[in-house]
């Protein structure tokens, strides 16, 4: 085995993000953020069908020689690559390291085609007709639109992301119009995945807070604690993450849920639940897609970030069960 | 003369030596799902390209006023220690009606993310 | 110009850039609880398998800007460095104003990582570059009062009298506060922890997201050499450069500049980051202040 970690993009699905932190944990591996930085695509947990395209996306994005690996769950249909790794966690890491030597390159899925005609069409090969009419390179250009903050007609551009944005819950995908950095407006398309137990303690929950708050070796320290014992009280390492003057460097009043709270009085509340050696308090967030507009994307993050996925997901009512109620 | 061809050379160096790395690299072309920009699975509407909502535009224009503000600094601590106290009050009222400027911007909420 | 300063200046950055991957893994392992030798070979293994690798290209980047920007960026580093002496008239580059030769780099960092980030036409790039613009022009107010504090002493903006002028008494016991000012300066320089706008977690890697194969080996090397070239550039302003007894003058420079390296990947690994809007009115609104109140002070102590 390779000294050092195989770089891999883990596309995580539902009922398993306490077993990727401790997957993360393992020296032959090194978790990316990006599918461009990866040599293994490591698919894990429970996956919506309809997340396929998605995940071929990802897949195509992968640099070149591309590998596939399944843990913990099995192939989605319509995906037929990669290899099932071993189930126990560092028989898996050796098993996902080796894959990015060994196996053979994986051909991409998707159509080797842009997302529209442009080439050799419109007076200028711009894909159309008109100054800002045409799909240059395959995709049309932004256009304007008025702004949440201060009326500016400047472009707006929408995108949908997610399922697999690691700074996010897994399985949320979201429709999001952005001007600038802020949000405009967010159409909430997948609610986020439930998840292992582990997952739910303060540590993780904390632990993801904390990667966004760039303190990546601080969150792991936490990470090793809950795999240690998840129960136990803590109360050196709420201090030191507390020193780090973490609450401090999130604004006031961000992210207000139905009972007052916001981001910064959440991550307190977790901060006394790990050094109580509990749980921390439910939150009820409310309208997400209504509390995420008019933030800037990194505010956003940490709201979503601030809540606990089953908060989350009880808030986000998904558009199926929508759909049931209006009906009946 | 002599500076401007030493930091040439330096910028030639460090040039070449990503370029000689670029050459050295794996396959070059990228198919066209390769191309999607990274969305954690997503795909956007239009190119990323924009007429980009900079939101500390306002914050810009009080910078520009430091930023000349520095040019008269140079010489100023040249000369520092010969002028003496004379040089730190001039300076010092300089930066007094910049730091006004600060305050009144401050109130208009320049510095946050309108 | 003294072409004898080249040997050391290529030494100083290949050396620094791996005392401070070093110190990046035993800060991590010490905070992480696990021992260094993973964070050690991860990155080492990593920079060697992304040279081999696929250059990704997206839908229609401005590929020149793209692709260079990891090579303007260790340039800018190595002019840098190019002022610092290692010794008694020992620089690349002797200039009177040689401080301002620094200062103009400073500047055209930000317009380095801004085209890193805006080239490959990408929402979390682009993000990542406009966001660090917000912070790096603000940021570079009180770098420039602290240079110019620590230039008053000395009566001159050339760097080697500034060194000179440390004989009796270093900068950092004179202008305590300059060296405090400046490590802010030099995370934001470096896109490191606290000031990390422009590769931030939040946007999967920001200006660096789209970035494979060698050019994000490169542009993490060029992160490196900014590194090494501004803690050098702290340790000769602030902590007396190459001056002290018995050892020669680089190699006490050598272990000043590991000092700040010491220093900056700490603060790195110790500190949160704020949202952008928040730190741009801390920026402006108490450390331009304190800054003014540093040149005040030093103008006091100098006289």
């Amino acid at each position: 085995m390779a000294v050092g970690g195989t770089p891999v993009f883990v596309a995580a699905g539902g009922g398993i993000l306490g077993a990727v932190e401790a997957l993360r944990l393992e020296p032959a591996l090194t978790p990316v953020a990006t599918p461009r930085a990866a040599q293994v695509l490591l698919v894990v947990g429970e996956q919506r069908p309809s997340d396929r395209i998605a995940l071929a996306r990802i897949h195509a994005q992968l640099v070149e020689p591309r590998a596939t690996v399944w843990w913990r769950t099995d192939r989605l249909s319509g995906f037929d690559l990669g290899t099932r790794a071993p189930e126990s966690v560092s028989d898996a890491a050796a098993f996902i390291s080796a894959q990015a030597t060994q196996s053979d390159a994986e051909a991409i899925l998707l159509d080797d085609a842009p997302p529209n005609p442009w080439e050799g069409i419109g007076p200028h090969g711009q894909g159309g007709k008109g100054m800002m009419g045409g799909t240059p390179y395959g995709r049309p250009m932004a256009m304007t639109s008025d702004d949440l903050r201060d009326g500016l007609s400047l472009d707006a551009y929408t995108a949908t992301f997610g399922p697999y944005l690691t700074q996010w819950p897994p399985g949320l995908i979201m429709e999001t119009t952005l001007q600038g950095d802020v949000i405009q407006s967010a159409r909430i398309v997948e609610a986020p995945l439930a998840q292992d137990v582990l997952a739910a303690t303060p540590h993780l929950e904390l632990a993801r807070l904390l990667r966004l708050l760039e303190l990546p070796a601080l969150a792991e320290r936490l990470v090793r604690a809950a795999l240690a014992n998840p129960s136990r009280a803590a109360t050196g390492l709420a201090r030191a993450v507390r020193w780090t003057g973490v609450l401090s460097a999130i604004p006031a009043g961000l992210g207000r849920d139905e009972r007052g709270g916001d981001v910064r009085s959440r991550m307190a509340g977790r901060l006394h639940a790990l050094a109580a050696g509990r749980p921390a308090e439910p939150a009820a967030p409310g309208d997400v897609a209504a509390m995420l507009a008019g933030l800037e994307w990194h505010e956003a993050a940490l709201v979503l970030a601030s809540f606990s996925i089953d908060d989350l997901r009880r808030a986000i009512v998904s558009p199926a069960v929508r759909m049931a109620k209006d009906a009946a | 003369m002599e500076t401007l061809l030493t930091v040439l050379v330096l910028t030639g160096i460090f040039v070449a030596l990503v370029l000689a790395a670029y050459r050295a690299s794996g396959p070059r072309c990228s198919p066209w799902p390769q191309r999607l920009p990274f969305l954690g699975g997503g795909e956007a509407d239009t190119h990323a390209w924009q007429r980009y909502h900079v939101r500390f535009y306002t914050m810009t224009l009080v910078f520009i006023a430091f930023e000349m503000e520095m040019m008269f600094m140079y010489p100023w601590a040249v000369v520092f220690v010969e002028e003496g106290l004379k040089a730190l009050a001039e300076m010092g009222m300089f930066l007094a009606i910049l730091s006004l400027g600060i305050l009144y911007g401050w109130r208009e909420g320049i510095f946050r993310w309108q | 110009m003294s072409l004898a300063a080249f040997p050391f200046l290529a030494f100083f950055l290949t050396l620094g850039a791996v005392l401070a991957v070093v110190l990046d893994a035993v800060a991590r392992s010490a905070l992480a609880g696990a021992p260094a030798g993973r964070y050690l070979a991860g990155p080492l293994r990593q920079a060697a398998m992304r040279l081999s690798g696929q250059l990704v290209t997206t839908e229609a980047p401005d590929r020149a800007n793209w692709r260079l920007a990891p090579g303007w960026y260790g340039a800018l580093a190595a002019a840098g460095l190019a002022v610092v002496p290692f010794d008694e008239g020992l620089a690349l580059v002797q200039l009177p104003t040689s401080i301002v030769l620094w200062g103009a780099v400073e500047a055209l960092v930000v317009v380095v990582v801004f085209l890193h980030g805006w080239s490959p036409n990408a929402p979390f790039p682009l993000i990542g570059a406009y966001r660090y613009v917000a912070t790096g022009l603000p940021v570079m107010l009180p770098s420039m009062f602290v240079l110019i504090g620590a230039a008053l002493p000395a009566r001159s903006l050339d760097v080697l009298a500034i060194v000179e002028s440390q004989r009796e008494m270093w900068n950092v016991v004179r202008q305590p506060l300059g060296l405090l000012l400046l490590l802010i300066v030099g995370l934001s320089l470096t896109l490191r922890g606290p000031m990390d706008y422009a590769d931030s977690a939040d946007l999967a890697g920001g200006s660096s997201a789209e970035d494979s194969g060698p050019a994000r080996a490169m542009w993490q090397a060029a992160r490196l050499a900014m590194l090494v070239a501004f803690s050098a550039m702290a340790a000769t302003v602030f902590l007396g450069g190459y001056l002290g007894p018995l050892l020669p003058g680089p190699l006490w420079l050598a272990l000043k500049t590991a000092l700040v390296l010491v220093l900056m990947v700490a603060a790195t690994h110790l500190l949160p980051r704020m949202p952008v809007s928040r730190m741009v009115t801390f920026l402006w609104v108490v450390l331009l202040p304190v800054s003014f109140l540093h040149l005040l002070a030093a103008g006091l102590v100098a006289l």
